[in-house]
């Protein structure tokens, strides 16, 4: 989110960082060459183990490594799938709660058109009716549960950028506020409720990340073990 | 055609495209329906009947344009699964899909004429895809010259 609001290094750091990174990408220090000699006579450089077309292997994905491909960096925003800014956050989060309500709306449709059958009604009638109140119910939940996941992940993501780092504070304002503001317009008493069950969703969610990122870890070290 | 890396994994992708499609829909339902309602309200309620608007369609329109989205990306995974490339017909192939789901409940003619526009609209997109890179790529140069006494 440096874009917008700055990143919260200081120029010095960065330029060091920037200096050490240009260094391991190329191989040596633009800082310290003064012609193409100097770079020809330099130890090292036309040796056929850096020239092979094949060399490099070991230090990773070096053309590929673009900007964009770059994981988080905020402190603590490390989620449950890999993240690269807060678009993929936006995405993901939104993505699945949406999907999420359609599933339970088209749930609760579907029992309710097979509550409601017309008597004697023929096959066809009978499809009509139950996908009739599935589609009722369905993407209007969707849709609900979809605009206010994209108002928490908005708000979350600011409140990531401007505090610097992601904690469950975080999470459970953005979600009272994202709660305020989808029924704002409803009278302070709707407002009120909605703002509780949104923080009080944040911060359910926030507990089955943490519990569900406790076994991810346990499953890592399972799995390192019998190397060692 | 080499992998697209800015692009996730295709399973997972699924669904960052229907919430991406949704995000675009809501966003891009706010301005228009805003706008719209604005100017079709009286004076002296345009502000609250654009609210209002906003507030019963943005969201219909962003189910809309995510349900699209995430179809069309479940048929694109799924038609790369089955055929195993990656080329421009896969999106042309899932625009078929895509339109005929969508307009399944509108009966047997309704689907086809809907699957066969969508692929369509695909194929066009698709084509302007291929051009475009046509376009903008260096023109290949000759930098060798020409073969000296090649007689």
């Amino acid at each position: 989110m440096s874009w917008i609001f700055g990143g919260s290094k200081t120029p010095e750091q960065k330029e060091k960082e920037d200096a050490v990174a240009l260094k391991e990408k190329l191989g040596f220090d633009p800082s310290q060459v003064a012609d193409v000699g100097t770079i020809l006579n330099s130890p090292g450089v036309l040796s056929s183990a850096s020239l092979h077309p094949l060399s490099g292997l070991e230090k990773g994905i070096e053309y590929m490594d673009l900007e964009d491909e770059q994981l988080t960096t905020v402190e603590g925003a490390q989620g449950l799938i890999p993240s690269r800014n807060w678009t993929d956050d936006l995405c993901y989060g939104t993505g699945a709660v949406y999907l999420l309500g359609l599933g339970v709306g088209g749930a609760y449709g579907f029992q309710e058109g097979v509550r409601n059958l017309p008597p004697n009604a023929t096959p066809k009638l009978q499809l009509n009716t139950i996908l009739n109140h599935i589609t009722k119910r369905g993407p209007f939940l969707g849709n609900s549960a979809g605009v206010l996941a994209l108002t928490y992940n908005l708000i979350d993501s600011s409140l990531d950028a401007i505090r610097g780092k992601h904690d469950d504070v975080n999470s459970v304002g953005a979600g009272a506020l994202a709660g305020a503001l989808f029924k704002s317009s409803a009278g302070l008493k709707p407002m009120f409720y909605s703002t509780a069950m949104m923080a009080g969703g944040a911060a359910a969610w926030c507990g089955i990340k943490a519990v569900l990122q406790q076994q991810q870890k346990q499953q890592l070290q399972q799995h390192e073990q019998p190397l060692q | 055609m080499s992998a697209d890396h800015t692009r996730d994994p295709c399973p997972i992708v699924v669904l960052s495209d229907f919430g991406g499609a949704f995000a675009m829909g809501v966003i891009g339902g706010c301005v228009w329906h805003g706008i719209k309602g604005f100017r079709n309200s009286p004076y002296g309620e345009r502000v609250t009947g654009a609210l209002s608007v906003v507030k019963t369609r943005a969201p219909v329109v962003g189910g809309n344009f995510g349900v699209w989205g995430g179809l069309f990306s479940a048929f694109d995974c799924s038609v790369k699964a089955v055929r195993k490339r990656e080329d421009a017909w896969n999106a042309v192939i899932a625009g078929f899909f895509t339109g005929g789901a969508l307009a399944i409940r509108g009966g047997w003619r309704h689907t086809r004429n809907s699957a066969i526009t969508c692929a369509c609209l695909l194929g066009c997109f698709e084509g302007v895809g291929v051009l475009m890179q046509k376009v903008m790529a260096q023109p290949q140069q000759n930098i060798y010259g020409d073969a000296p006494m090649s007689a």
